[in-house]
């Protein structure tokens, strides 16, 4: 069974911002109004995290991309009292919005803040039926939503693999976000495959887990050649 | 500013349930009992589809002998089985018709109108589940009878689905077949 | 989620109804045609991808369509464009919604009101041929076919030589472009005595130094810069950036210099100083390539002063550091480590070059490149050929537009001084109200967004409604559209054909395909069609300037002449430089084909053809300048200046922007920023990428973008320092007025450190009044509170050169 994860190369990430698009644009994800927005109720799986910091005498700006990690052993998950969100075999954390009641219990157990509650659910065409994106379904107001490694795209590839008779391929599956950087700073696969790109990167000496201490296992890790976070 | 600021209605209703639960609780009666009413009324499950012509899978599948894949053609390739369009149609049927069939006057007044045939959907696949007829048919063998039935013995025109899309009946085939019953693997 | 009472009264109203809810009546945000609609429901669910070019920027990326059922769905980076290689910036992405804007101009339209009331009536194609052609006839029976004027911007495929052709055959010299680059240009043209802009070999390069040239977020091509970035690891290359900002090359730069805005110039020198003064300057190119280094003496023999003993007089560290505000030892740095890293490469753009002094520090930078010996070599700067189009030879002229071709041009200034000034918006507007040399009578607007963008709206403004027709083809209306009489709509760029080729700055000779990938979905028709239709209904011989039937045949017939060259590739899988230049060596050509229709279906499929190989160019032959070689004493500007009544060459001068007296004035000089007042902040303005020029604005999820980073969206924000903020009582978030000479800006305060002390940046692109619903009304334009300086030798307007002050609203007066 494969184990999806995803290295970001923050050596090599100019926090473009073109993952946060890519992912909207694929995902359906809503655009909030203008007011709202200003009120922090942006939606995006994949954000941007910025910050100043000092260092020596000078400015730097840190620009993190952020999507949700998909922990193998995931906080949000046991305390859904609906059982909406669980990590599957192959270690995707999921969101299974006909069954969250929007108690938002997850968003507050998720320590990388990772998810986002649905506050409105626009209409994107006069005939709701359709959508920018016919391979990922809507979802209604009142939920909770995340990355979801892009898993509508897995269930394509994993049947023509299934039909062509062979196992997928590393870079066959790829996220919107790793196809779309223009530094190839996004890199995914399958972590139990010893001879995937993903694999071997995460034996660098560069890798960073955020949070490591709080051993929830994170499957997206960061590589860089800072030694301060 | 034209931007949605919030939509209450959708198809979906199972979220004006849950806004009532969240009313108050002498309300949720009262909108869990409208809501199934919406469902009762929407729901596809008891509901008879009218269709323009009356096409009788019997004749051309029992009788003539087509198989269902010469017409429904992307069903072994694609995700979607389709319904034939009046090219297919073309195919066998001509200025000069076959039969002395009502129904088939019909179709050639539409073969020589031109414009497609106003069909109407029976089985649809919620939005948010993925259903490609390319992995059952073609990779797992479904046999097309097991859902849509003994399509060789129906007289009349489709109009109801014979294996109700639920999800119930997907897992129970599911089951049976001791297929993956992950979440991810059909939902989106 | 709380339920207000009257939503909660609706749904109680809908249940007892017994029937779900309509909408809220909310639009929806996408429009698009009923057939679309039904092929998105019913269709097979059918997947094709279809290559072509983004044109939301100038940039040029591929991009891949993805087409579900033959309707757009999203995109992706075309991976085997040379351009971007796969990668896509947030604006291309958003390319679909672009397309199914609910505000796209749906067919002809012609204006009922008064500019900018949006009262719009539909029209048909043939009355407005009608109407526009009879203009055009009777202009020109009336020998008055000078009277039509074309404004253009500077991106641009096919269309230019289009237009071109078109201008003289009718007769008229009137064709200008509203462009960024102009003082670019000037200073490519005084050093090395011509207007191309050189690509600079920053893969190769040990460091790179961007004096404000912001190259991952504004350009000239983001994406194929941050593409160039991502190998800097293995490279190993190291990236300065000199900017009063921290913007995103600032970012990731491994240093960040902050300036004062306006004196780029003069750190240059200062560093040029540093490379002269330690001998770190490459002796044998300065010797051999360079003209007017060490002093010289002139045919007449007269003694002038060489660059040299200038920059050693005038511009040691500590005087520099007074001009910039840059530490001594910092430029000491930066000098050695630009001497030491070879090769190493300077660059400048933006930031640095749109102030009053933009072409002098344009100047002084090549001549950083010069010091270092970079032309034509590896990590440094060179020249790209231009693609082998098939020539069309030039458009055919009748006696009566020969005629009007000699007319003087309007949009250059009305007392003629420096051929080095291109056409403005500011010359073109007062030449147009003062009716001299003569009043226009048609203009067409084609591209660009002066009266958002211009310096001189206001009078651009005056101008646009003084002339009786004003003819726009935005596909999406803009501000300056708003003031045409008729709106012929083009198609978006998902269906139409163009090319785009040599994006100024890549590295290689290129050709990207841009074609439909739909048919169009409303009454729109492509620009270059409107032209030929024009052209077949004029009187004349006007129809005779296109020798091909429409725009697309013409693309076809130019790139005829890239088939027959036999040179360059397909950008297609497995066709990289190396072997590309392996091949060549051994005289072998990667394709063949047997026949022009292959090449134009491997073309169209892949959408793009490029030549990475450069014809290697003698040193000798790359400078057009009097002397042959690369200038710092610049010969073209001096004669320029002599060719002037010896009365009025100081005025001229002064005009010119140039204060400095004797030789030093023709050598790359720091010119103080003219026209100081007494306001104490400079306001610096910027583009992102998600909005751009503006563009991006009508994008609802641009919008949302736009201040991201800072938690700002929908709305604009002015960036000021710590120390500057507690200096003036601003705090973070507040609202604050920052006021120029020219008018008041109401905007919400961003207190950063990423910012240089006194200075007030504000990013560049909102605050529309046009264009469609959501850029309507959300943030500020900076642009419209700038002062009307402008780039004395090129005439490219100064819109880093503003001062301000600000206060918190409400708090006292200013």
């Amino acid at each position: 069974m494969p184990k999806w994860a995803m290295a970001i190369d923050l050596d090599k990430c100019t926090g473009c911002e073109s993952c946060m698009i890519a992912c909207k644009v694929e995902n359906n994800v809503a655009i909030v109004d203008p007011e709202q927005a200003q009120a922090g109720r942006v939606m995006y799986w994949m954000d941007m995290m910025t910050a100043y910091e000092s260092e020596d005498t000078q400015v730097v700006r840190r620009i993190v991309p952020k999507p949700c990690f998909h922990c193998d052993e995931p906080p949000c998950t046991v305390v859904c009292p609906v059982g909406a969100t669980y990590r599957n075999p192959e270690g995707i954390v999921a969101q299974v919005y006909h069954r969250c009641i929007g108690c938002r219990y997850c968003m507050a157990a998720c320590p990388y803040t990772a998810k986002v509650f649905n506050w409105y659910a626009p209409k994107w065409l006069e005939d709701s039926a359709c959508r920018p994106n016919p391979d990922v379904s809507l979802r209604m107001s009142g939920v909770v939503e995340k990355c979801s490694f892009c898993s509508h795209r897995l269930q394509q590839i994993k049947e023509i693999a299934d039909l062509e008779g062979r196992r997928i391929e590393d870079g066959e599956y790829v996220t919107a976000c790793q196809e779309n950087c223009p530094t190839d700073a996004i890199v995914f696969g399958d972590i139990e495959d010893k001879d995937s790109s993903v694999y071997k990167l995460s034996k660098s000496y560069r890798v960073k887990r955020y949070m490591d201490d709080l051993d929830v296992k994170p499957k997206v890790f960061y590589l860089s050649r800072r030694t301060t976070e | 500013m034209n931007i949605p600021e919030r939509t209450s209605a959708r198809a979906d209703s199972r979220l004006e349930v849950r806004e009532g639960m969240r009313i108050g609780a002498g309300l949720v009666i009262v909108m869990m009992g409208g809501a199934l009413c919406i469902l009762h009324a929407s729901g596809c499950r008891e509901r008879k589809v009218e269709q323009p012509i009356d096409y009788s899978h019997k004749t051309h599948v029992g009788t003539a002998g087509i198989a269902c894949v010469d017409c429904h053609q992307s069903v072994e390739s694609g995700i979607r089985a389709t319904i034939p369009p009046l090219e297919t149609c073309k195919g066998c049927h001509s200025d000069t018709p076959l039969t002395e069939s009502p129904e088939e006057k019909k179709l050639l007044n539409y073969l020589a109108n031109g414009g497609e045939i106003p069909w109407n959907k029976v089985y649809q696949v919620p939005d948010h589940v993925y259903f490609s007829h390319r992995r059952h048919v073609s990779r797992s063998k479904v046999t097309c009878q097991e859902c849509h039935g003994d399509i060789a013995s129906f007289v009349n025109a489709v109009s109801f689905q014979f294996l109700p899309v639920t999800m119930e009946n997907c897992m129970k085939c599911h089951k049976e077949r001791n297929v993956t019953n992950d979440c991810l693997s059909c939902h989106r | 989620m709380e339920i207000r009472r009257r939503e909660f009264l609706k749904i109680a109203a809908g249940m007892t109804g017994g029937a779900l809810l309509g909408s809220h009546g909310l639009d929806p945000m996408f429009a698009v045609p009923k057939e679309v609609i039904e092929r998105m429901k019913f269709g097979p669910r059918v997947e094709t991808w279809k290559n072509t070019t983004c044109r939301l920027c100038p940039g040029g990326c591929g991009m891949s369509v993805r087409l579900i059922d033959d309707v757009p769905i999203s995109v992706k980076g075309n991976p085997l464009n040379p351009v971007n290689r796969g990668g896509l910036c947030p604006l291309g992405l958003n390319a679909v919604h672009s397309l199914y804007h609910p505000d796209r101009v749906q067919g002809p339209l012609i204006r009922k009101g008064s500019p900018g009331s949006g009262s719009w009536e539909k029209t048909s194609w043939q009355e407005a041929f009608k109407v526009i052609s009879g203009k055009l006839n009777q202009l020109r029976q009336e020998g008055k076919s000078q009277h039509v004027a074309f404004l253009g911007s500077d991106e641009y495929g096919f269309m230019r030589d289009h237009i071109q052709r078109f201008a003289a055959s009718y007769g008229t010299p009137n064709y200008f472009l509203y462009s960024k680059d102009s003082n670019k240009r000037a200073a490519n043209f005084l050093s090395h005595g011509n207007r191309r802009a050189p690509a600079y070999d920053i893969v190769n390069s040990k460091l790179v130094v961007t004096f404000g040239a912001n190259i991952l977020e504004e350009g000239p091509s983001p994406v194929y810069y941050t593409k160039l970035y991502s190998h800097h690891n293995e490279q190993q290359t190291r990236y300065i950036h000199i900017d009063s900002r921290l913007n995103l090359t600032a970012a990731n730069a491994d240093r960040w210099i902050s300036i004062r805005p306006g004196t780029y110039g003069a750190l240059a020198l200062g560093v040029a100083y540093v490379l002269i003064r330690e001998e770190l300057y490459d002796q044998d190119f300065v010797r051999a390539h360079t003209h007017g280094f060490d002093d010289w003496m002139d045919a007449r023999g007269r003694r002038h002063v060489g660059f040299k003993s200038t920059v050693l007089s005038d511009y040691y560290p500590e005087r520099v550091q007074e001009f910039t505000g840059v530490p001594s030892s910092v430029i000491l740095e930066l000098g050695r480590e630009l001497g030491n890293s070879r090769p190493s490469v300077a660059l400048c753009d933006q930031a640095a070059l749109n102030h009053t002094n933009g072409t002098l520090t344009a100047t002084a930078v090549n001549a950083l490149n010069a010091l270092l010996g970079n032309y034509e070599k590896e990590g440094g700067v060179y020249f790209v050929d231009e693609p082998p189009f098939a020539s069309f030879g030039a458009a055919p002229m009748d006696g009566r537009s020969a005629q009007a071709m000699t007319q003087p041009r309007v949009g250059m200034p009305v007392e003629a001084f420096l051929p080095l000034q291109e056409c403005s918006v500011k010359s073109f507007s007062e030449n147009v109200l003062s009716g001299r040399p003569y009043p226009i009578d048609v203009l067409f607007l084609y591209g660009g967004n002066p009266l958002f963008q211009s310096v001189h709206h206001k009078k651009f403004a005056q101008a646009l409604q003084k002339i009786p027709m004003v003819i726009s083809f935005d596909s999406l209306l803009t501000e300056t559209g708003e003031f045409a009489h008729y709106v012929l709509p083009d198609h978006h760029f998902f269906e139409a054909w163009d090319i785009v080729s040599n994006v100024e700055n890549v590295g290689f000779t290129h050709v990207a395909i841009q074609q439909p990938v739909m048919a169009p979905m409303y009454d729109t028709r492509a620009t270059g069609d409107v032209l030929i239709e024009l052209a077949r209904l004029a009187e004349g011989r006007v129809a005779a300037s296109f020798p091909y039937g429409s725009y697309d045949e013409g693309i076809r017939r130019a790139l005829r002449g890239v088939f027959e060259s036999g040179s360059g590739a397909i950008a297609s899988e497995g066709v990289g430089s190396r072997w590309l230049e392996f091949l060549k060596q051994r005289g072998w050509r990667i394709d063949r084909y047997s026949s022009f229709e292959e090449f134009w279906d491997r073309l169209t499929r892949y959408a793009g053809w490029w030549n990475p190989i450069r014809s290697k160019k003698h040193l000798r032959s790359l400078f057009q300048t009097p002397s042959g070689k690369f200038e710092f004493y610049s010969q073209t500007l001096e004669n320029m200046i002599q060719a002037i009544p010896t009365e009025s060459r100081d005025k001229a001068l002064r005009r010119a922007g140039i204060s400095a007296g004797g030789d030093t004035a023709f050598l790359p000089h720091y010119e103080p920023v003219s026209g100081e007042s007494d306001l104490p902040l400079s306001m610096i303005t910027y583009q992102s990428m998600s909005v751009g020029d503006g563009r991006g604005a009508t994008l609802p999820m641009m919008q949302e973008l736009f201040g991201h980073a800072v938690n700002r969206h929908w709305d604009s924000w002015a960036e000021i320092h710590p120390l500057t903020a507690q200096q003036y009582l601003v705090k973070d978030g507040e609202w604050i007025l920052v006021q120029s000479s020219e008018g008041t800006l109401r905007i919400r305060s961003k207190v950063t450190e990423g910012v240089m002390p006194n200075v007030v940046a504000i990013p560049f692109g909102l605050g529309h009044t046009s264009g469609g619903r959501y850029a309507r009304g959300h943030g500020v334009n900076p642009h419209s509170i700038l002062e009307g300086k402008e780039d004395g030798l090129s005439g490219r307007e100064a819109i880093q050169a503003t001062r301000v002050r600000v206060v918190a609203e409400g708090r006292s007066e200013f």
